[in-house]
C-alpha cells in the first residue's frame, strides 16, 4: 500500500491526472506483478479506511482539506475491495474456471469504485484534472459490463426469466442488463460534464467529448443508436463548449467517426461524408483499424454523394475492405448488373451486418449509368461535315432506345430475357430523373436525345 | 464457408479450396475472430500531430476521379460491342 500512497503523493504534488490514472489499474504493473497481492494481505476493509484516512493528511505533505481526505480515502477502501475480486478474477481466469456471474460481480464492484469517484466529482471535491480517473475506470467499467452479460447469457440464457412477460421483453432485458446499467452511469457523468459551470480552464466541460464517445460506442453496441442524438443535441445546446478542435485528436477522430456513421444510417449522405472524410484524415497513421472501420461506411457513402469508387491503392492495405467491396466495386466499374446482383447477395449478411446495405443496393444506378456510358461510348461519333476538323467532332447522342435495351438484358445476364420494353424506358426515365444521365426519351421514334454539350450527357464522367 | 465475407471469394478462394480435405476449421477461426469486434478501437496515444496523420502514399490518388483509362477492350466491353452490332444490323 506505501508503495502506492507514494506514486499518489507524487501525481498529486505535479497535477499529473494521466499518471494518477494509472494508479488505480485493473491489472498489477509488470514491474511489480505481486502488487495486488500486497494491497490485500494483512488488511481488511476497516483497517484499510483507517490507515488511508490517517496517511493522507496535510501532516504528510497532502495538500487536502478534511473533505478531500475523505473523498480520497473513500475511493481507495473502493478500489482495495475491487482489488479483491480483481484477484479472484484474474486466477479463475487463468486456470479457466470462471464462476457463473463472476463478471457481474467485478463489475459491481468496479461500479462502487466509479460511483465513488463521480460523486466527488459531481460536488467538486476532487479537482477537475483528477478526471483521467474517472475516464479509465469507466473504460473498463465498460468492458466488464459487456462481459458480465455475455457470460449470463451463455450460462443461464433468458429462460429463468421467462414468467409469462411477452417474450421481446423478456429478452431485452435480460440480455444487456448490465450494459444498459452502465449507460445510466455514463449518463450521469455526461451531464456532469456538459453543465460544469466552473470558469473553463477548471471545467469537466473538457470531459464531455471523452465520454460523449463511450455513450456513442454503448448505444451502438445496444442497438439504441436513436439515443446518440438526443447526447449530441444536449451538446450542440451548450454555447460555452469549447470548439471541438481544441480537444485531443484522439476524441474528435472518435467522435467524427461516430457522427459520420450516425448520420449514414440516417441517409445524411453529405453530413456523413464530411464528417467520415474529417475523422480519416485526422486518424493517427498507425490506427489500422480505425482507417478500416472509417472506409467501411466512407466508401459506401462517397458511392452515394459524389459517385466515386475506391482506387485498389486505397483498398489494398485492407484485405478485408478489399473482400467486402471489391467484387461490387468492379461490377459497378464495369456497369455490369448481373455480377452487382450477384455480388450484393453474395455479401448481403456482412453488409446488412455492418448496416450498409441499403446503400450499397443504390449503387446499382450508378452501375446501371456506367453501362449505358458504355452504349454512348460505343456509339461513336456524328460524321464531320463538309469544312469540319477533328476538334468538331461531336458524339452521336441520338440513341436508339432498342440499343440500351440491348445493352441492360446483356448486362442482366439471364434474367434479361425477361426484360420488357417498358421497363428499359422506365430505367432510363429513371436515370434522366436522378441526373445521372441528362437528356429525353423520344417515344415516337423510340430514341433517347441526350445532352450535346460535352461532358454534360453522363455529368462528371467525362462525357 | 457460410460466414465468409461477400468478395471473400477473391483474397480466400485459395487457401478455403486447399483447406477443403481437411481443417476448414482453421481457415474459418480468424474471419469470424475479425467479425467479433467491429468497434472503433481507443486510441493509444491522446494526442498526436499532423505528421502522425500522414499515411504512407497520402491521401491523393485514392478515390478514382478519372475516366481517363476507359478500358474498352475487356471482355464486357467487347461482348457489349458485338451486342450493339447485332441491333444496330435489324
Amino acid at each position: 500500500m506505501n508503495q502506492l500512497i507514494e506514486r499518489f503523493q507524487l501525481c498529486i504534488a505535479e497535477g499529473n491526472g494521466t499518471e494518477l490514472a494509472e494508479i488505480f489499474s485493473t491489472k498489477a504493473p509488470a514491474s511489480n506483478p505481486g502488487l495486488f497481492y500486497d494491497l490485500r494481505q494483512g488488511s481488511n476493509a476497516q483497517q484499510i479506511e483507517d490507515y488511508i484516512h490517517y496517511t493522507i493528511t496535510p501532516r504528510n505533505g497532502f495538500p487536502f482539506d478534511s473533505a478531500e481526505v475523505n473523498a480520497w480515502t473513500e475511493v481507495f477502501v473502493n478500489y482495495w475491495k475491487a482489488v479483491g475480486e480483481l484477484i479472484s478474477l484474474h486466477e479463475s481466469t487463468d486456470q479457466g474456471k470462471l464462476r457463473d456471474g463472476q463478471f457481474g460481480e467485478v463489475y459491481d464492484v468496479w461500479k462502487a469504485y466509479t460511483n465513488s469517484l463521480i460523486k466527488h466529482h459531481n460536488s467538486s471535491v476532487l479537482p477537475f484534472w483528477t478526471i483521467p480517473c474517472l475516464y479509465k475506470a469507466l473504460t473498463e467499467l465498460r468492458t466488464y459490463a459487456i462481459k458480465a452479460d455475455e457470460q449470463s447469457v451463455n450460462t443461464k440464457g433468458n429462460v429463468t426469466f421467462n414468467t409469462g412477460l411477452q417474450d421481446d421483453i423478456v429478452s431485452s432485458v435480460g440480455k444487456n442488463e448490465k450494459l444498459e446499467d452502465y449507460a445510466r452511469v455514463l449518463n450521469r457523468v455526461f451531464n456532469m460534464c456538459l453543465q460544469d459551470r466552473a470558469p473553463i480552464e477548471y471545467s469537466r466541460k473538457w470531459g464531455t467529448y471523452y465520454t460523449a464517445n463511450l455513450m456513442f460506442k454503448t448505444y451502438f453496441k445496444l442497438n439504441a443508436i436513436s439515443l446518440s442524438k438526443n447526447m449530441v443535441q444536449a451538446i450542440n445546446a451548450q454555447f460555452d463548449m469549447p470548439p471541438l478542435h481544441r480537444f485531443p485528436n484522439s476524441e474528435i477522430v472518435t467522435f467524427k467517426y461516430y457522427i459520420g456513421v450516425m448520420t449514414f444510417l440516417r441517409e445524411d449522405y453529405v453530413q456523413a461524408e464530411k464528417n467520415l472524410t474529417e475523422a480519416w484524415q485526422l486518424c493517427h497513421k498507425s490506427a489500422y483499424k480505425n482507417h478500416q472501420q472509417i472506409l467501411t461506411y466512407l466508401i459506401p457513402c462517397r458511392l452515394i454523394t459524389t459517385h466515386k469508387l475506391p482506387t485498389s491503392e486505397l483498398l489494398s492495405p485492407y484485405p478485408r475492405l478489399q473482400a467486402l467491396f471489391g467484387p461490387i466495386a468492379a461490377c459497378i466499374r464495369k456497369g455490369n448488373l448481373a455480377g452487382f446482383d450477384a455480388a450484393l447477395s453474395a455479401g448481403e449478411d456482412e453488409f446488412v451486418k455492418r448496416r450498409i446495405y441499403l446503400t450499397l443496393e443504390r449503387g446499382r444506378d450508378i452501375a446501371l449509368r456506367n453501362l449505358l456510358r458504355k452504349v454512348f461510348l460505343a456509339g461513336g461519333y456524328e460524321p464531320l461535315k463538309e469544312g469540319q476538323t477533328e476538334a468538331d467532332l461531336i458524339r452521336r447522342t441520338r440513341i436508339p432506345t432498342a440499343e440500351f435495351a440491348a445493352a441492360i438484358r446483356m448486362g442482366l445476364g439471364a434474367d434479361g430475357k425477361l426484360l420488357e420494353d417498358d421497363e428499359v424506358e422506365c430505367m432510363l426515365a429513371n436515370m434522366i430523373y436522378k441526373n445521372l444521365m441528362k437528356g429525353y426519351i423520344s417515344r415516337e421514334r423510340a430514341m433517347v436525345v441526350l445532352s450535346k454539350t460535352a461532358g454534360m450527357a453522363f455529368p462528371g464522367t467525362g462525357v | 464457408m457460410a460466414a465468409s465475407a461477400p468478395g471473400a471469394a477473391s483474397t480466400s478462394k485459395a487457401v478455403a479450396s486447399d483447406a477443403k480435405d481437411g481443417d476448414t476449421k482453421d481457415v474459418q477461426k480468424p474471419i469470424a475472430a475479425l467479425e467479433e469486434d467491429d468497434e472503433f478501437e481507443d486510441f493509444p496515444v491522446e494526442d498526436w500531430t499532423e505528421e502522425d496523420t500522414q499515411l504512407p502514399g497520402g491521401n491523393t490518388h485514392l478515390w478514382e476521379e478519372s475516366w481517363d483509362d476507359d478500358d474498352t477492350n475487356d471482355e464486357f466491353s467487347v461482348q457489349l460491342k458485338e451486342e450493339l452490332k447485332r441491333v444496330g444490323k435489324k
